[in-house]
């Protein structure tokens, strides 16, 4: 009896919970009706007969797709690929041609741009990009910033515009230097000459966000779907943490893909995507599968192919100007002198990274091997010199802590700060003691200055050698303190006319003058070890043998990834 | 409605009209264990939000970091700060938290979207419902079987066998028995795919109603999408499963052997009842009690071992979910999930221990 009305009490509540089942929503964030019925047969809208479809596999992850905020490598795939920035790069190179802007002219003293855009640029909905609503994007990012998770306006926006009208207080601007002459004509005035300005009007931050974009909010993940911009693709519906499908744009005025939909499928580790990848589940790996023992597998696997794509990362050791024991020149040189990339490279990488010589990696201006011509490393008989000379022995070696981040870069950067351990251990004046800190706890102790001798990697903005150099030169140089935040070179730092050379390059507008500018930058950078770069590592990519780039390009093999690690999705087609 | 919310109201109705029956019908001692369990529930969702709290705060690092990266100059990171709050003192921050628990309000995630942590986890909730419950149910029916088979075959080289399983299933890693079952039954022999919860192409054709994939596919009558669904559940919920199964069995097989050492077995088997009918009608329903109550304990258990599951399968539920906005120090995002799975928790243990109580004549409190 008492079961019975029991189960009435439970059989009352399932029609309750009926009652609340008919009324729920979908999720907000999938697209809204992605299934028609037509009588009894269903469509479906992914993979219907004739349609071409390639699948994506990552292991990033989005976090905005606000163009005036994001600052993550995948949402800046996403948003060029569904936007279009004033300018672009060519597919496979570095070159910087015409995107929604038709042509550029900078005024004598190139602090003033004047950008043309095109008259058949038109959002996925079918709305007409104008001058106005341009002016109505940068003003929404340069007002927005430091209001979002992002924070691309504080190092690509703010820096660069003028503040024509400052505000009441300090900080603000009323009015910014970016003004529309007419319908198709954009003006930004700078705060100063910038001879990499239009390879910065390449980056995601550049690329209009749609009109329906509040001015006074972000929208880092909309909550409407499809998401339109004035790129060749849509993005018709993104499930958080599966996936996200993009529909090509009808109104794009450029070549249109050769395909019909791509499916972004997010991976939580490596080692599924390579499974994903080997199995079938997916069409393309890209970012990021780093570790040897899991590019064995995907280079033995049937109907795979890999290759290696010209850009990549560069990983160094930041050297502390303000704490013991890397305060010390002597010491910062000995350490620089102690280390063998090529060892580093063959042991912990299989071969599979380069050595690096200058912070500014090889193909870039001013890039050259300062670090080689100075220490040729591995120089144990100069580093011992060095180390006497600044008071330690073998009875009383240098101790010396290395910091480092275990999972960011891939596992296998705990095997090269291994390696490199044995390495200054095999002088017999220092004893090394590694520490590993997780990335949310370290990347914060690093950035404060708490560690002497810290790990970081670093992958530009925008391809210029500009960005290879400035984040260590200014306001505490991510760890080094070669600066103050006022950017006052600190005691310690022993080369700072590297800072006037520095400011001298980004403005030259010859390239030749730019790229000596740069090359005496690494030779200083060298003398002073500010960092000592170890290793460039370049992204791999690895595909099913029936997806094919486009041979008009250049690095077809990569399916037209070139030295900016931009992956145009338009360039793709497959043969499934 | 927020898949949530409506998780919630399905669990909180029949717990609910569970409670009213208990407390309406119920001897005065159930009726006192009723109203101190659900006295008791307030506090301990305080307490634990508060050590969520002070722990996520006493960690170095913080969401701005963790959002902008090596990027980001200084007055960015401030105006940051000052924007999420995080230059409060601590005690306004913690009313602050507080505060939005008791209106119901998870506050919005400090990084990645900024987008409030209800509706997050109202979408991530039912992955993690859909990979429990038939993680349960494997765990519980193969337990169970498994349990009556080694009681009732004491001493056996099966009862040997299947004590030595249970252990060794118990001891092994979930994240570990994962990656295994993955290389075999996905990678090496390609039975089910690698990870992940629906096709990528068929998704696309399903309507989502509930985000339970499996009840849309069956209430939108797509059968691929079943099939594919079905599919991609297989191995992570055989992992979850697995790993518990071994508890359910050892502990069935005591009250097996216990039950069977009862009277009223032997008089049964002096009729000359068979003893099938024996183990399996009689003992079995007996010694059923106490590992049904186990249920209810073990769905906190559930929800721990989801959160590496879900990571070595990419099922994008909250176990996923909490292991990412742990590692963007992502403050709001970590304690709503905390808060939300110990008010599940506490309903669930709290359901179950009430209906044991009316089931079984012989429980008093």
């Amino acid at each position: 009896m008492k079961r019975n009305r029991l189960l009435a009490v439970l059989a009352v509540s399932a029609l309750v919970l009926a009652a609340c089942t008919s009324d729920s929503d979908t999720t907000t964030t999938t697209a809204s009706d992605s299934t028609t019925t037509v009588g009894e047969t269903t469509t479906t809208e992914g993979g219907s007969s004739g349609e071409k479809v390639v699948i994506i596999g990552t292991t990033d992850s989005i976090a905005n797709l606000d163009p005036a905020d994001a600052y993550a490598v995948h949402d800046w795939e996403i948003i060029r690929n569904t936007g279009m920035a004033l300018t672009k790069f060519v597919p496979g190179g570095i070159e910087v041609q015409p995107g929604i802007a038709e042509s550029w002219e900078p005024n004598e003293d190139g602090t003033v741009y004047t950008f043309t855009l095109r008259d058949d640029v038109k959002f996925g909905d079918g709305t007409d990009l104008t001058a106005e609503l341009y002016v109505r994007h940068l003003n929404r990012m340069l007002n927005l910033s430091g209001t979002g998770s992002g924070g691309v306006a504080g190092a690509l926006g703010t820096p660069y515009i003028a503040c024509v009208t400052p505000g009441a207080e300090e900080g603000q601007c009323d009015e910014w230097g970016v003004k529309a002459l007419d319908e198709r004509t954009v003006e930004i005035t700078l705060t100063g000459a910038y001879a990499y300005f239009p390879q910065l009007v390449a980056t995601a931050a550049y690329v209009p966000s749609h009109p329906s974009f509040p001015e006074d909010s972000l929208v880092e993940i909309p909550t409407e779907f499809p998401y339109y911009g004035v790129g060749p693709w849509i993005l018709e519906s993104y499930t958080p943490g599966e996936q996200s499908v993009f529909v090509q744009n009808p109104h794009f005025f450029g070549d249109k893909p050769k395909v019909d939909r791509i499916i972004v499928r997010y991976y939580s580790e490596a080692s599924q995507l390579v499974a994903a990848l080997a199995g079938g589940d997916i069409d393309i790996a890209w970012r990021s599968v780093t570790e040897p023992q899991l590019l064995e597998t995907l280079d033995g696997t049937d109907g795979v192919v890999s290759a290696v794509v010209p850009g990549g990362g560069i990983r160094y050791f930041i050297m502390n100007h303000n704490l013991e024991p890397t305060d010390d020149l002597l010491v910062r040189q000995a350490i620089a002198a102690s280390i063998d990339r090529d060892e580093i490279v063959d042991r912990a990488f299989g071969g599979n990274a380069e050595p690096l010589y200058s912070m500014v990696p090889p193909g870039f201006l001013g890039a050259n091997e300062a670090f080689d011509d100075k220490y040729q490393a591995p120089n144990l008989d100069m580093a011992r010199d060095l180390l006497e000379e600044a008071g330690y022995s073998e009875d009383n070696p240098l101790q010396l802590q290395i910091d480092y981040p275990p999972n960011r870069y891939g596992g296998v950067v705990q095997d090269a700060i291994a390696i490199v351990k044995e390495q200054l251990e095999a002088t017999g004046m220092i004893e090394v003691e590694t520490v590993a800190t997780e990335w949310a706890t370290y990347l914060g102790e690093q950035i404060n200055g708490s560690y002497a001798m810290g790990f970081l990697g670093w992958f530009f903005d925008f391809p210029d050698s500009s960005n290879y150099v400035e984040p260590w030169l200014y306001s505490g140089g991510l760890g080094s303190g070669v600066t103050t935040q006022d950017n006052e070179p600190t005691p310690n730092f022993t080369t700072p006319e590297m800072i006037e050379l520095n400011q001298q390059a980004a403005t030259e507008l010859d390239l030749d003058a730019r790229a000596a500018l740069y090359e005496q930058i690494q030779e200083l950078w060298a003398e002073d070890v500010v960092t000592i770069p170890l290793w460039f590592e370049p992204e791999r990519i690895f595909y099913r043998d029936y997806i094919t780039g486009d041979s008009s390009y250049d690095n077809e093999e990569t399916l037209n990834i070139g030295a900016t690690t931009e992956f145009n999705w338009v360039v793709l087609d497959t043969n499934k | 409605m927020n898949s949530l919310l409506l998780l919630f109201v399905a669990l909180g109705v029949p717990t609910l009209g569970v409670l009213v029956y208990a407390l309406v019908t119920g001897s005065p001692g159930l009726r006192r264990h009723v109203l101190t369990r659900v006295a008791l529930t307030i506090p301990m969702i305080l307490i634990l939000a508060t050590v969520v709290f002070v722990v996520l705060r006493v960690l170095p690092g913080d969401p701005v970091t963790s959002s902008l990266g090596p990027r980001g100059n200084p007055e960015v990171r401030e105006a940051m700060r000052d924007q999420l709050g995080l230059d409060l003192p601590i005690w306004a921050q913690y009313g602050r938290y507080l505060g939005s628990l008791f209106t119901f309000d998870l506050g919005n995630a400090l990084t990645s979207g900024r987008r409030p942590v209800a509706v997050e986890l109202g979408e991530r909730f039912p992955a993690t419902i859909e990979l429990i419950v038939p993680a349960a149910i494997v765990a519980v029916v193969g337990g169970i079987l498994a349990g009556t088979l080694a009681g009732s075959r004491r001493k056996s080289a099966t009862d040997y066998g299947l004590r030595m399983f249970s252990v060794a299933i118990y001891a092994m890693p979930v994240f570990w028995l994962g990656l295994i079952l993955q290389l075999i039954f996905a990678v090496q022999l390609g039975w089910f795919p690698v990870a992940g919860r629906i096709d990528p192409i068929v998704s696309g054709s399903l309507e989502r109603v509930t985000n339970l994939l499996v009840v849309d596919s069956l209430i939108t009558g797509n059968w691929a999408a079943l099939g594919s669904a079905l599919r991609h559940l297989v191995l992570p919920a055989a992992t979850l499963g697995l790993i518990l199964l071994g508890v359910f069995l050892r502990l069935t097989r005591v009250n097996v052997i216990e039950t069977l050492q009862e009277d009223y077995v032997a008089a049964a088997r002096a009729r000359g009842i068979k003893e099938g009918v024996i183990v399996y009608r009689h003992a079995l329903r007996n010694a059923m009690i106490p590992v049904i109550t186990f249920i209810g304990l073990q769905v906190a258990i559930l929800l721990a071992g989801a959160v590496l599951t879900e990571t070595v399968f990419s099922w994008p539920g909250v176990g996923r979910y909490l292991v990412e906005r742990i590692g963007l120090r992502d403050y709001t995002a970590v304690q709503g999930v905390v808060a939300v799975f110990a008010i599940f928790v506490s309903m669930i243990s709290l359901l179950v221990d009430v209906v044991y109580s009316i089931v079984d004549p012989r429980v008093r409190y």
